[in-house]
Order: C-alpha cells, then structure tokens, then sequence
C-alpha cells in the first residue's frame, strides 16, 4: 500500500472517530438543553392562571434563544426533518403564551419535550438505532 | 438549486477521492466484494445528493466508513488464504483434459453458452482447441489451449529478434511533457531544434503527437498533418 493511501486511511479514521464523537456532544447536548429549558419553564408555569409574566416570557426566549443556537450547528449532523418540529413548536409555545392559553401552551411544552425525548433516543449509538 | 449545484461538487469530488485511494482496477476486474461496495458507493452518494434535508455528512461518513472497511477486508484477505477463498471463492476448472466438469459448472451456475462465448472471446471456436478452461474469481474465463494450437512466440520458433523498446510520449496535443524529456535524456531545446530542423516552421503547439525511443526513432505527426518517422535521430 502506498504511503499516500495509508496517510489518508488514518486521517479517515480519525475524521470518523472526531465526527462521532462531536455528534454525540452536540447533538445530545442540545436536546438536553432544550430539554432542561422546558422543565424549567414546566416549573414555573405550573399551577399558574396567567401565563404572561415576565419570568415565563424569559424562560421561553431562553428556550427559543438555545435552540435557534444549536440548531444551526446540528443540521450539519442530524437530518433537518428530524429536527424541525421542535423548532416548530417552540414557535407555537411562544405565541400560546403571549395570548395566555394555557391548555395550548402545556400541549407544545409537552411536544417539545416529547420530540427531544425521542430524538435523543434516536440519535443515541445504542443496540435499538443499530439494529 | 445553488445547494444542489455545491452539494453535487462536494460528493463528486469525494467520491472521486475515494475511488482514487481504493485503486485503479476496472469493472470487470474486481472481486465479488470490490463490485457490492462500488454499487454501495454510487447509491450513497445520491443521497445528500439530491434531497437537501440530510446533511452531507450522512453521505460522507458512510461511504468513509467502506473505504476503512475495504482496506480491512483486503489486508485480511491478503493475510489468510482462507478468508480470501470466502470472500473472494477460488479458481475452478471448467474444462480439463477429460472434458467438462458439468458438476463444476452447475455449482457456478453457468452454461455451456457461457463457456463457448468466453472461448470465442478469446480466439477458440471449437472444445477440441482447449486443454484447461478457469473460471477466474472475479468471474473471467480463462483458457489454456491444447499445446499444439497455442501461439507461436519468438522464443518458440527460435527468431533472432531486437530488444523490446518503449516509446516515450514527447509532446501530446500540443504540450510537451517535461517529466518525459527526463526519461528521454533530452531537453526542450533538443525537440525545438529538431522541430525547426524536420518540420521548418511548425512549433510545439502545432505537433498532434511526437514520441522517442531507445533506438532513436520519432514518430511525428502534426496536428494537421501526416505521420512521419525518422530514424537514430539521437545519432544526428
């Protein structure tokens, strides 16, 4: 074998091994993030009739503010489908929540949590994905 | 479109890439294993191709990943005759001195079409003219003719016969080519000279072809022109 390709063939393994492990960092550190957002944001809107206090608008710009950060850097490693829904409904939480409608508002909450729960699943290196 | 147009650039040039560390061998020289991971390679690539939503990653890494692997099946086969007669099968005789081994073409799955067509293909038209036929392992038909209808060589009928030289390409379409003016054992004020010398006013741009070899010999032949040879021009 050539000098030529054995130089290329170690740069390749370790271009997997870095990419897979950045994946692992960036990926799952953004939905545990966005995760951790809205069980924040669970938190303090639990039991409450009015949702526009100014606690809960900041946690939800927080929320949308973390996302729109990783989301660009994940859509170089995760298909945009997968991710867009999350992106979506933080949307949808945002508005809920200036119109104070407070059943909406839990019902994207949980979409949020629900879709990061499952992509962190889903983008995980586990015996399932593989499988 | 303009996403297309860069992700189409980006995928070719690493497949190019990948083919280009993988090796020079051809279609119909490649093993088993060589064609599933060349079919493999293209479906990969069209992927991040064409549908913008999947990162172009998710093309690159998978096919990066066969490269490692291609190289890891191929130096374990090189290390283990039996791995390499998995991956890879063995030779089999198809025909032999005692006729055709029909159990051998029946576990290959082929015909006699099959067998007269590759004989044909290289020159046999009857059974009577082959001693051994092989089926080679990336799927080829290779024939022995009986010894009395095999090509006669030089070696064979005992001809006196010069050395074997190769030419050496001068100037192609134009251009000369430097490293080749080296191997030649001339330089570029060589060729002018001779150009200006044989041909009068044609230069370099205006040669289609000009090659050298050993013996001095140059085949010539301008773009708009004939061929010309002239011979042990080193000599002059």
């Amino acid at each position: 074998m050539k000098i030529f390709s054995k130089i290329m063939l170690v740069l390749i393994f370790v271009f997997l091994i870095a990419i897979s492990i950045i994946e692992e960092v960036v990926a799952s550190g953004s939905l545990q993030e966005a995760m951790a957002d809205c069980l924040y944001l669970e938190e303090i809107s639990e039991g409450r009739e009015d949702l526009r206090t100014q606690a809960i608008a900041l946690a939800v710009d927080d929320l949308e503010y973390h996302w729109k950060n990783n989301e660009s850097s994940m859509c170089f490693l995760v298909n945009h489908k997968n991710i867009q829904e999350i992106g979506l409904e933080i949307s949808k939480l945002k508005v809920y929540q200036k119109e104070n409608d407070l059943k909406e508002f839990r019902a994207c909450l949980d979409a949020v949590k629900f879709y990061s729960q499952s992509y962190l699943h889903f983008m995980g290196a586990n015996l399932h994905n593989v499988l | 479109m303009l996403t297309i147009i860069l992700r189409s650039i980006i995928i070719y040039l690493i497949v190019l890439f990948v083919f280009r560390i993988m090796g020079k061998r051809q279609l119909g020289q490649m093993q088993p294993f060589e064609l599933v991971l060349t079919l493999i390679i293209a479906d990969l690539a069209t992927i991040p191709m064409a549908e913008i939503s999947v990162p172009v990653l998710h093309g690159i890494v998978p096919l990066f990943t066969l490269v490692i692997l291609h190289f890891l099946l191929t130096l374990l086969t090189r290390l283990s005759t039996t791995l390499s007669a998995v991956v890879s099968g063995k030779p089999v005789i198809l025909i032999n001195p005692r006729g055709i081994d029909y159990k051998a073409m029946k576990k290959l799955s082929i015909s006699i079409d099959d067998i007269f067509e590759a004989m044909r293909g290289l020159g046999y038209f009857s059974l009577e003219q082959v001693e051994y036929a092989i089926m080679e392992t990336n799927g080829k038909i290779s024939i022995l003719p009986k010894a009395e209808l095999a090509p006669a060589t030089n070696q064979s009928v005992g001809a006196q016969v010069e050395k074997a030289v190769i030419p050496i390409n001068i100037i192609s379409e134009g251009k000369i080519l430097k490293e080749n003016l080296a191997l030649a054992n001339i330089d570029e004020a060589f060729v002018e000279k001779f150009l200006k010398t044989n041909i009068g006013k044609a230069k370099i741009k205006d040669v289609l072809v000009m090659t050298l070899d050993d013996n001095g010999a140059v085949y010539l032949q301008l773009k708009q022109g004939q061929k010309q040879i002239f011979e042990n021009v080193r000599a002059a």
